[in-house]
């Protein structure tokens, strides 16, 4: 289906859309989401060198636990209203760093808490963040499969 | 106003916990700035069979590095630098070059490079524990063991 051009009806809307469109500060959202992002990953870093110092994880093995606890800091934070907020301060600082998968799962839980607790909480709590799961596994997948191609080739 | 106070409550209980972790003066820093330790060398006749020392010197020299510790075993040597940051992105081939490097210069000798501030942190420890005398020959040749068992594991 080709693209057909505009009729004047359309491009008469679209003027009067831009009349009433709010215009919205790109490059203020922007170092918004910038700095909200960098301290969570703050955080996160710090989580991680706590659990370096105090239990026996190397660099290497602190990643798990590290994702783990920044997941369940953010379920909390989610519980008790405060990362909303911080939602919408900071928009994708708050969403792309993986707190944003814990606000995801927890929010969906709360919302569709009152369907009752196996159709509501449980068919619904991977509602938004199940495509994380899926898409995630299937990346890996994908990228181990090609990993372990090019080891048998003895390309890497 | 409430929530806020709760949340940060029992973060606070959950910080803490671990707070009795006795610890000398540079292993409190050694995950943050440069510590630069001395070489510990658990050989028995340090007076012939140390190169510690020497490896210390010459890989301090390098450019993309700004730490280095050294504990020197009956049969293996462990080797823990700290990369400057921006030369992380070359980790693996600073890794390689040091290995060649160290191959070359002392044949026969077996070699465990790490850029872990784990392993780093832990050689710290272990060296202050060997130089305040608060544990004997063997066990820190135990724990030596224990060091290099943790920086083998992946997962």
């Amino acid at each position: 289906m080709g693209k057909t051009p505009k009729t004047p009806e359309q491009q008469k809307y679209e003027k009067l859309e831009k009349q009433y469109e709010t215009k919205r500060p790109l490059l203020k959202n922007v170092i918004k989401a910038f700095f909200v992002g960098g301290a969570i990953c703050l955080v996160g870093q710090a989580v991680s060198y706590y659990y370096i110092y105090f239990f026996n994880f190397t660099e290497q093995t602190a990643g798990n636990p590290t994702v783990a606890t920044m997941v369940f800091f953010s379920m909390l934070l989610t519980g008790f209203g405060i990362y909303d907020h911080l939602g919408q301060f900071g928009g994708a600082g708050s969403a792309v760093p993986v707190t944003g998968f814990g606000n995801a799962v927890i929010s969906a839980a709360i919302e569709h808490k009152t369907e009752g607790y196996v159709l509501g909480v449980g068919g619904n709590i991977f509602k938004l963040a199940g495509s994380v799961i899926v898409f995630g596994v299937f990346a890996a997948f994908v990228v181990a499969l090609i990993k372990t191609l090019l080891i048998q080739w003895g390309v890497i | 106003m409430k929530n806020c106070l709760f949340a940060g409550l029992i973060s606070c209980i959950l910080i803490a916990g671990c707070s009795n972790k006795e610890d000398g003066k540079d292993s409190k820093t050694a995950l943050l700035k440069t510590t630069d330790p001395a070489p510990v060398e658990l050989v028995d006749h340090p007076e012939t069979d140390s190169f510690g020392h020497a490896i210390k010197k010459e890989l301090a020299k390098k450019k993309e590095l700004y730490d280095v510790a050294v504990i020197q075993s009956k049969e293996e040597t462990l080797v823990v630098y700290k990369v400057k940051h921006l030369q992380r992105f070359k980790m693996k081939k600073i890794e390689k070059d040091m290995e060649k490097y160290l191959e070359g210069k002392y044949p026969g000798e077996d070699f465990i490079l790490s850029s872990d501030y784990k392993i780093f942190l832990e050689t710290v420890r272990l060296k202050e524990k060997i130089q305040h005398k608060s544990i004997s020959k063997k066990e820190a040749e135990k724990e030596f063991k224990d060091i290099i068992e943790l920086q083998k594991e992946k997962t």
